[in-house]
């Protein structure tokens, strides 16, 4: 396998280093939450959102759906996908901080396991990057096999 | 980009949610049940949870409390219905009932930050509403509050300045 001769390789290449960074966000934070899915329920539940009976079950799925996201943009298997599913996750917790943070709670992000911060708007300004991040990889994203012969 | 095109693309990108999702799901599940300490899936008790959080916060005796207000560090906070407070409350209380702690969030972030102990009290031992107040202000990032149990009774009785009307 060589790598390709690129004329110009700026959007690819770029959309590739979207593609890991989101990769390397996800694998991290789906792995603090799965150390202790018992505290993630909690920070879960602090949103006050959602009803009890789907608390658990979501500190349960969401920590394996960012692995397995992450899986997905590191091996380029399924990419749009992935990509789709992040940009729908990071929509969805941007509005869980917006309406939390219109409510003057302060409670912790929950975003990277018990180790997160409380919520504030610069939190939303990195979810709303990191949406326009996914929609970039999900549009530009070429997979491994673009850049070799 | 022709519409046959982009409606491929859209259909193949659901699919591959549908695949990641299915994936994901079946691995929570199966590695939930399989470990001993596991998550019961539908099992969450907020009731459970809030009566937890509650007990964590601190109380005061009535006369640490008494002590706070000579040296004036102290900002009483009646969690009781409107109509008791008219009725009598601590002097320099202000009536905040759970539901309404939202409405008073700013000012009092603006009193913590000038050093001063929220504590909150209701009437009767088993009163839980000033521990609800405390843990909705809690929640909201004020962090000094304390419980003063049965404080109501406990102050009246004790002969200590209380005053009547609305504030």
């Amino acid at each position: 396998m060589k790598l390709r001769n690129f004329s110009r390789p700026f959007i690819p290449v770029f959309a590739l280093i979207c593609r890991l960074t989101l990769a390397i966000i996800f694998l991290y934070a789906g792995i603090e939450k799965l150390i202790n899915p018992g505290d993630f329920a909690v920070a879960i539940y602090n949103y006050r959102l959602l009803p009890d009976y789907a608390i658990n079950f979501v500190a349960v799925l969401l920590p394996w759906l960012e692995v397995i996201i992450a899986i997905s943009l590191i091996s380029a298997t399924n990419t749009r996908g992935a990509a789709l599913l992040s940009a729908l996750l990071f929509l969805t917790f941007a509005t869980a901080l917006t309406i939390n943070l219109m409510r003057g709670l302060d409670i912790s992000c929950g975003c990277f396991g018990a180790s997160s911060g409380n919520i504030n708007w610069s939190y939303l300004v990195r979810d709303f990057s990191l949406f326009c991040i996914s929609v970039f990889v999900m549009i530009y994203d070429r997979g491994w096999r673009y850049f070799f012969v | 980009m022709t519409k046959n095109n982009l409606s491929q693309k859209l259909y193949s990108s659901f699919r591959e949610v549908i695949i990641i999702l299915a994936i994901a799901l079946f691995i929570a599940i199966v590695s939930n049940s399989i470990i001993s300490d596991n998550t019961p899936l539908f099992g969450f008790s907020s009731a459970a949870l809030i009566k937890e959080q509650q007990a964590k916060i601190p109380s005061i005796t009535l006369s640490e409390a008494y002590d706070l207000y000579l040296k004036k560090k102290v900002i009483f906070i009646d969690a009781r219905d409107p109509y008791s407070f008219e009725e009598g409350h601590i002097v320099d209380a202000i009536n905040i009932y759970p539901d309404d702690v939202s409405l008073h969030t700013q000012n009092l972030k603006v009193k913590a930050n000038q050093g001063f102990i929220f504590v909150t009290y209701c009437d009767g031992p088993q009163c839980p509403l000033s521990k609800e107040t405390a843990h909705a202000l809690i929640l909201r990032g004020i962090a000094t509050v304390k419980v003063l149990v049965n404080g109501w009774s406990l102050w009246l009785n004790a002969g200590y300045p209380v005053s009547k009307g609305k504030k």
